[in-house]
């Protein structure tokens, strides 16, 4: 899923300054799960922003509004309604979904709140590490299942480099080393062999190199 | 049946309310009751409740397969040949408006190779070739 991360504080707050009427919007999906902006984080940001002191005059009027998934263009359009004095919105959603608001509500600055940071997993309550660059041309066939683009700093596809230790990549201790999970994890799975096959070069080109991606599907006009 | 369901090791304790990232969890303390509420809609099946629940008491199975609910039923219509389904009563009337022609009730097999016998089926008394087909 998508993991984001709230924006500092003092940066939200500058941003939302100069406006009168905001309306912050919780996505509920992947940010609500990692617990940075859904309808909780939405309420709590705007009891932050709701102090006065904060502002030069008055606090501006706030609203709060959580969409199941901002990331809809027409779900949006429909059923996301704004009140008509809005003269900003404030988005926790990810990058995508700050951006479908955008296209939107054309005429009104839509601010994210979030970082939109990676895609990730729950490895842990409360942790979330991660696990896919979406490279486009994935290589977990033959890593048993652990991907080096994500989660070896140096994105290594022959590994491991000189720096791995005991386990560990030498730029954290605290950091696994991706090629020496995907070697133990080999040998769990008997076939290592897979690990003396050199890695071809991969295919960069369905990175996002040429500009941003695009994924199509035929899809049902609606009848009328 | 709710899709959130929890055993009778549940104490309402509200920890799987507290920690809800999607708030689908709620409860309601009326009297001497307590009752816990989840709102399907909000729920991001996440799986938090289930991973913080003291008592082991949701069952969260009921989220990742629950069973189908029915939402709406309607005339069908099926071919007059072999009875195969076709669409509703209420879609061939849109289609048949739309075409600005009646549509025969067939499907695509019975339309196209057998239309003399798809005739003499509905208006002829069974023949032995027409049997055929229907069985």
């Amino acid at each position: 899923m998508i993991v984001g991360k709230m924006k500092p504080f003092d940066e939200i707050l500058s941003s939302v300054k100069r406006f009168k009427n905001i309306l912050i919007v919780g996505c509920g999906s992947c940010v609500s799960v990692c617990l940075t902006g859904g309808d909780r984080e939405a309420k709590a940001l705007a009891r932050e922003l709701s102090n006065p002191e904060l502002f030069d005059q008055s606090a501006p009027t706030l609203r709060v509004e959580t969409f199941q998934r901002q990331c809809e263009r027409d779900l949006v359009k429909e059923y996301l309604k704004i009140h008509p004095d809005t003269d900003a919105i404030l988005s926790l959603a990810c990058g995508a979904g700050v951006q479908t608001l955008s296209a939107v509500f054309e005429k009104l600055p839509v601010i994210p709140a979030l970082n939109t940071s990676f895609l990730g997993a729950l490895d842990e309550p409360g942790t979330w590490r991660e696990k896919c660059v979406g490279c486009g041309d994935c290589v977990l066939t033959s890593t048993g299942g652990i991907c080096p683009i994500a989660r070896c700093a140096k994105r290594i596809l022959n590994g491991p480099c000189g720096g791995s230790s005991k386990g560990k990549c030498e730029i954290n201790p605290d950091l696994d080393c991706a090629w020496q999970l995907i070697i133990d994890r080999l040998k769990v799975l008997g076939r290592i062999d897979e690990y003396e096959k050199i890695m071809p070069l991969k295919d960069w080109s369905a990175d996002r190199g040429r500009g941003p991606r695009l994924s199509q599907k035929a899809a049902n006009e609606p009848f009328d | 049946m709710s899709f959130f369901q929890v055993n009778e090791n549940c104490n309402g304790c509200l920890a799987c309310v507290q920690n809800c990232p999607a708030s689908a969890l709620d409860y309601k303390d009326q009297g001497n009751r307590r009752k816990i509420l989840h709102n399907m809609s909000l729920c991001a099946r996440c799986g938090n409740c289930w991973r913080v629940c003291p008592q082991k008491a949701v069952q969260f199975h009921h989220l990742l397969s629950g069973q189908w609910q029915e939402v709406a039923t309607m005339e069908l219509m099926r071919c007059v040949v072999c009875g195969e389904a076709l669409y509703t009563t209420e879609f061939g009337d849109k289609l048949a408006a739309r075409l600005e022609r009646s549509i025969d009730p067939l499907c695509p097999a019975h339309r196209k190779s057998q239309p003399l016998k798809v005739w003499g089926k509905i208006f002829a008394s069974p023949s032995p070739e027409n049997k055929e087909v229907t069985q």
